[in-house]
């Protein structure tokens, strides 16, 4: 620039202080060139102010092409807190159910490795469960990557690193972790090696807990209580292991939203070393496998048959002789041998008596109720492990009798928990969920009329009050269930000896907050229960003490069921027409 | 004049260039700077994720229970042995006491709804347990 205006004042100058004037072509050519320089210098100038305008303007507003990619690498975006690995899952409050760790794995290049027997006993020295033979096949093969070890211990990365073996490499893993071992094992889930979901939450969420279909990896909120999941299965194994069962299941369900808050299925697993286990412990007894279930379905054919006016409470069915059907007898567990009314029906669990009112309703109506209740088809929830039920070939008047009290229809815990849970919150079926809802009404669809629910609630009080399920009282509670004792069909026929023992039950009865369920496979009688097997003797106390333990946890309020309040708010009268000795 | 201009340009040329030279090289040293603190960020976030996992490991029901019974010698606590807050009745006043200032301070029990404190009188303050038994 500075040399431009110098030449040009010299220029100048120059022409000032000669006084010659020029002629002809000299003159021309003079007069040319200076032409030429000023347009010249006219366009730089011209450059040079566009240019510092550009300048000014972009210092003064900012506004251009080039800023939006310096401010994404200016901007507090810029650091972003990376989220390592998969994301967390968490229970109900927080509590953590499963983390990635990074870890450390050790690989090998064998083309590198100098001495394969040698450095294959110094890595033994101090990872002791590998065998040295695979070791020595492994570091000696032609190939440039082979693993080690996936997921080491950083005292045994330290160690190897101090061997110095040349041609061993470490890698930066990450690697699941349960915190909290078997207790939620069929509910979360595991991964494989490669922190791939594979079953359970981890597999149903894999995608969102990766994070892989460009999403951010975002963590899972379970409905789950950790503490109600953990007094599930601390009773459930306690029980399991005194009446010798070889597995179990529980359930505890909100009523109102149908969110799990417990799920266990035994015998289970470690998810933090699923392979230590056999097929049979990752089995989810409650989601994965359907039962008969037995007279615990005794409560939707009584909701049933009074749903649709059949019956009235008053109404009964005569019980004295066992049902003869196409080469079937259908009798009693505990026989009265006398008229039933509705509610001595159930009370007692009378297989006659129930049989008698759903052929009274009909195989179409049956069907149609139970369709209603989500027992027909598949639930939906969200979990990958999830049984369809085991539906009758046929559905005439012999398989309603058989289903109406449990038999010939096999359905899943799952299923039958949410199913109670709509007979006795009001009538209304919600699709049960593993997560955790927000504080908004969960919709659901009227299955039957509030009036029922409020009769079912009733009835379901009385067998614990004073029918089969005595024992799954629990002070302080207003316990209302029902037992199902059901043989278990192997190959085609009943085991006698083989018993599925199941007790479904609901608290507190004068307004039901939560489901509880809890069955064992084939239990055995001992001493303590006189030799009986039966639900009543065996999941009733399961049941019982679990509600004791986790009332309290889930901040239900004590009352005083012995109360003249309570018992005349539970009233149902049993219009029995048993011939009393007094009247003789 | 000329000559003036001409150093006065070459000496701002000079001084913006070291300026820019300068914020130059501050710009990078806070790069390295920032480069540091992130991977600093992510080490202890790895090691956060560590003590998170401890954590629960370490407050798994099982374990507690576990210690609860070598500790603690409770059984297991009966639903009635439980009662919130809002259940118990509210403290009745001693019917001897004819002084309100004769009561220890926190007169009423901490409640949800907070009964307003009783101004003291002003002038010389007594302790409070002082009067309590003191029969007229």
């Amino acid at each position: 620039m500075g040399a431009f205006y110098s030449s040009n004042d010299g220029m100048d100058k120059a022409a000032h202080r000669s006084s010659i004037q020029l002629e002809g072509s000299a003159k021309e050519t003079l007069e040319q060139g200076r032409n030429r320089l000023v347009v010249a210098g006219v366009l730089f100038a011209f450059c040079f102010v566009i240019l510092a305008g550009r300048l000014v303007g972009l210092a003064l507003s900012g506004a251009g092409l080039s800023r939006t990619a310096s401010e994404q690498n200016v901007s507090p975006k810029a650091a972003p807190i990376p989220l390592v690995g998969r994301a967390p899952v968490y229970d109900r409050v927080g509590n953590l159910l499963a983390i990635t760790l990074d870890t450390v794995s050790l690989f090998a290049d064998p083309t590198k490795v100098l001495n394969a027997d040698d450095a294959a006993n110094k890595i033994k020295s101090v990872i002791g469960e590998l065998s040295s033979s695979s070791l020595v096949t492994k570091l000696g093969s032609k190939r440039n990557f082979v693993w080690v070890k996936r997921h080491l211990t950083p005292g045994q990365q330290q160690k190897i690193n101090d061997l110095g073996i040349p041609g061993l490499f470490f890698r930066n893993e990450e690697k699941r972790v349960y915190p909290l071992g078997p207790l939620t094992a069929h509910l979360v889930g595991y991964t494989d090696i490669d922190n791939k979901g594979i079953a359970g939450v981890e597999k149903y969420f894999d995608e969102k807990l990766s994070g892989k279909s460009g999403a951010q990896a975002e963590p899972v909120h379970l409905s789950v209580d950790m503490r109600v999941q953990y007094a599930l299965r601390d009773e459930l194994s306690r029980y399991m292991s005194i009446f010798r069962a070889v597995g179990a299941s529980g359930l505890v369900m909100d009523v109102e939203t149908s969110e799990i808050l417990g799920m266990v299925s035994l015998p289970d697993f470690d998810p933090n070393r699923p392979q230590d286990f056999p097929n049979n412990n990752k089995f989810n007894k409650t989601t994965l496998g359907v039962y008969e279930m037995g007279s615990t379905f005794k409560t939707f054919t009584t909701a049933m048959a009074l749903d649709l006016r059949s019956v009235s409470l008053r109404n009964g069915y005569d019980a004295t002789k066992p049902i003869r059907i196409a080469g079937f007898r259908i009798r009693d567990d505990h026989p009265k041998k006398r008229w039933l009314s509705v509610p001595e029906i159930y009370m007692y669990s009378s297989n006659i008596g129930t049989a008698k009112m759903a052929d009274a309703v009909g195989p179409k109506k049956h069907k149609a109720f139970l369709t209603k209740l989500g027992l027909l088809r598949k639930p939906a929830v969200e979990l990958p492990e999830v049984g369809a039920p085991i539906l009758p070939p046929r559905w005439n008047s012999l398989e309603t009798m058989t289903i109406s009290y449990g038999h010939g229809l096999s359905v899943s815990p799952l299923q039958l928990s949410t199913a109670v849970g709509a007979m006795v919150n009001g009538g209304i079926y919600r699709n049960p969920t593993i997560l955790k809802q927000a504080d908004a009404k969960i919709e659901g669809r009227q299955v039957i009329r509030k009036k029922t629910s409020d009769i079912v609630r009733k009835l379901m009080r009385l067998v614990v009050e004073k029918g089969t399920g005595k024992k799954a009282a629990a002070k302080g509670y207003l316990v209302g269930g029902k037992t199902g004792t059901a043989e278990k069909a192997i190959n085609g026929r009943y085991k006698r000896d083989a018993l599925i023992t199941s007790f479904v039950s609901a608290f507190p009865m004068n307004n039901p907050r939560y489901v509880v369920f809890a069955m064992l496979d084939e239990p055995k009688g001992n001493a303590s229960t006189h030799g009986y097997r039966s639900a009543g003797w065996t999941t009733a106390p399961i049941v019982s003490r679990l509600i004791s333990r986790i009332g309290p946890i889930l901040g239900i309020p004590t009352i005083d069921e012995g109360s003249e309040k309570m018992q005349r708010l539970m009233h149902i009268p049993t219009y029995s027409r048993e011939k009393k000795l007094a009247t003789f | 004049m000329r000559w003036n201009l001409t150093i006065l340009i070459s000496v701002v040329v000079i001084a913006v260039s070291y300026g820019l030279y300068q914020l130059s090289y501050e710009v990078q040293a806070l790069e390295k700077n920032i480069g540091k603190v992130r991977s600093e960020i992510l080490v202890n976030e790895q090691a956060i994720q560590i003590l998170k996992a401890e954590w629960a490991y370490q407050n798994r029901p099982a374990a507690i229970q576990e210690l609860t019974a070598k500790y603690l010698p409770l059984l297991l606590v009966a639903p009635y042995q439980v009662v919130a807050l809002r259940e118990l009745p509210e403290r009745q006043m001693d019917p001897s006491v004819k002084n309100i200032f004769g009561v220890p301070i926190p007169r009423t029990k901490p409640r949800f709804r907070r009964i307003p404190e009783i101004r003291l009188p002003n002038g010389a303050l007594h302790m409070a347990t002082y009067q309590l038994p003191r029969a007229e």
